[in-house]
């Protein structure tokens, strides 16, 4: 304050509706604690998903009805829908509107640059699921060679993705045409965009669903591993909050093992129950959820339980953001200690 | 004379300046934002002044905004004058194409804008067209009613001397729709800031209305309430412009002269 003078204050100039509108957004959930235990137990806690009730989070939705949630110590946990122009996780714990979070890498970590103490402590997606959908019988993208003089949909939350796929692969950023896109695959198939940068696990199998033939080329092939839909929450939380932590994230390992284990139950939950009000398609979630298993159960993750992260993959996941200008430490980002004590207290959470 | 009316007219826009930085700041206070996300004036104001890289970022996006706002404006307000003169000496149309323009209106544009896109594309042909329809309405509706408003004495007058019903809306319903054009005018500032931004969000992808969001999900904050500040800005300023022209242009159309 000491450093702004009245003429300062008057150029910054004013906001109404916005500033207050925000504002207002940002109160929703200030007041609710969710940190306080009630009873013996660890209370209710919200968990901010990264996008909208699908078949992606299936494991929660097994914690959740199977009562592994319960069990654990937790009288509720809800499961807040994210995606378009959602919160997201990280502004969601910063402001305490949330106590835990379902995101990534590469939107967690420039939070952490920004001065939010956050960590992640563990990934669902052992690999990365971003691709550039395309139609093979249109233009297709095959290789990152490929993008050029292409019309390109990019979400705005998967700006650094994109932004590391055209730097990791020297490509000029004015040779593709971004082009603003929300969730709608119908701009591709209608020819506005000649692909997008999406799921592996959904955008293909729906396309499919309707008659199309897609082409994806993977980020992760693309020289781009990077986990996703890991666990991210704040420092204060694990040092904390340790054992409520290390319940939770018992309860996800549940959860997630009933998942893999069962992709028909996984699709049948995300369109029945959980995100009924999606209009999900029961067999296109199936083949998203048997899609998706091949992101989660890893070598690694096999021998190490899911969501364990190796020190390797930590490191490429370091390297991947740094292609995206992203320049971070693993002990900054990562901290996979919580995990591999809830794995050394009950070795038999680990995958059979 | 002109100096003094932009005095007149910017002159209160000081205080409410300080009205609006101090509840922006009280707000954040008030409900707890954490400071990551809801950032305190002193903090938008270091953003700004700490590099030459934040400040183009901030303004060559509010430039591509302002530019967006104004073929916005211009589209909206050149069509409504036209249509709102077709009303007047054409009739019939205005029972035909009313439902048609308050369709445009009642559909929310979010919705509308895919469609848009996919008919005018992406360009600039996209966002005339998406700001012209936030600006439409109002101001067809606002036109139409000041140039209706001439003097019937007026009229009578220029029709017993064999005028023609263009020279009555020449020289009598055009000077009486000043006011209203300019009422409209006033209301479309804003209205077509708001255009620029969604047609930036969901078509062309430059500009404050897709920076912001790009810079929430680089959980770039300091960026977000800056655009916002710089965008409240120009909304301001532009309003406060139209105010000083709308007082000059009147001293001259009207008979009411100002003191």
């Amino acid at each position: 304050m000491a450093t702004l003078d009245r003429r300062a204050f008057f150029r910054t100039t004013g906001l109404a509706g916005l500033a207050l509108g925000l504002a207002a957004c940002g109160d929703g959930g200030t007041t609710a604690s969710p940190t306080s235990g009630d009873g013996g137990g660890f209370g209710s806690i919200k968990l901010q998903l990264s996008w909208k009730k699908n078949v992606e989070f299936a494991g929660e939705y097994f914690a959740d009805t199977n009562g592994y949630f319960k069990q654990a110590g937790f009288s509720q946990v809800e499961l807040l829908s994210g995606g378009g122009s959602g919160t997201s996780v990280e502004s969601g714990l910063a402001t305490g509107r949330c106590w835990a979070g379902i995101s990534a890498p590469t939107i967690t970590a420039p939070a952490v640059l920004q001065g939010a103490p956050l960590k992640i402590v563990g990934a669902t997606f052992q690999k990365n699921p971003f691709a550039i959908i395309s139609l093979n019988d249109r233009k297709p993208i095959k290789e990152a060679g490929d993008l050029a003089g292409k019309k390109i949909g990019v979400q705005d939350s998967n700006e650094l993705v994109w932004n590391a796929l055209l730097k990791a692969n020297g490509i000029d950023e004015g040779s593709v045409t971004r082009v603003p896109f929300q969730s709608d695959p119908s701009m591709l198939t209608s020819g506005q965009i000649d692909g997008y940068v999406g799921f592996v696990t959904s955008g293909p199998v729906n396309l499919r669903l309707q008659g199309h033939d897609p082409a994806y080329l993977l980020l992760a092939d693309a020289g781009l591993p990077l986990v996703a839909e890991t666990f991210t929450v704040t420092q204060e939380t694990i040092d904390n909050e340790r054992d409520k932590l290390k319940a939770f994230l018992t309860a996800e390992i549940k959860g997630w093992k009933d998942a893999v284990a069962d992709p028909a139950k996984s699709a049948e939950l995300a369109a029945t129950v959980y995100g009924k009000d999606q209009n999900l398609d029961v067999k296109e979630q199936t083949e998203e959820a048997k899609m998706q298993n091949e992101l989660i159960i890893t070598p690694d993750s096999k021998a190490n339980g899911l969501f364990a992260m190796t020190p390797e993959l930590i490191e490429q996941n370091i390297a991947s953001l740094a292609k995206a200008g992203v320049t971070i430490t693993g002990e900054q980002l990562f901290d996979l200690s919580i995990l591999d004590e809830v794995y050394q207290a009950d070795p038999s959470l680990k995958l059979a | 004379m002109i100096g003094r009316t932009v005095l007149r007219v910017v002159g209160p826009l000081v205080p409410s300046v300080v009205v609006v930085v101090a509840a922006w700041w009280l707000a954040l206070e008030a409900f707890g934002i954490s400071p990551l996300v809801g950032k305190r004036p002193p903090q938008v104001w270091e953003y700004l002044a700490a590099s030459q890289e934040h400040r183009d970022a901030v303004f060559g996006a509010l430039g591509i905004t302002v530019r967006d706002a104004a073929i916005g404006f211009a589209s909206g307000m050149i069509a409504a004058s036209v249509v709102a003169v077709a009303f007047v000496l054409f009739r019939t149309v205005e029972q035909t194409f009313m439902p048609v323009a308050m369709l445009l209106r009642s559909v929310p544009l979010v919705v509308m804008t895919p469609l848009i896109t996919l008919v005018f594309g992406r360009d600039l042909v996209g966002v005339a067209v998406i700001g012209g329809i936030v600006v439409f309405f109002p101001a067809l509706v606002n036109i139409a009613f000041g140039l209706r408003s001439a003097s019937p004495q007026a009229t009578d007058l220029i029709l017993a001397y064999g005028g023609t019903r263009l020279t009555v809306l020449r020289k009598v319903a055009v000077p009486t729709a000043m006011p209203a054009v300019f009422a409209s005018a006033r209301i479309s500032v804003p209205a077509s800031i708001i255009g620029a931004l969604i047609a930036e969000w969901l078509a062309t992808g430059e500009g404050i209305g897709a920076e912001i969001l790009r810079a929430i999900g680089g959980f770039r904050y300091d960026e977000v309430w800056a655009d916002i500040v710089v965008v409240t800005g120009v909304s301001v300023l532009a309003y406060a412009v139209v105010g000083v022209v709308e007082s000059l242009v009147l001293a001259r159309f009207s008979d009411r002269r100002e003191a």
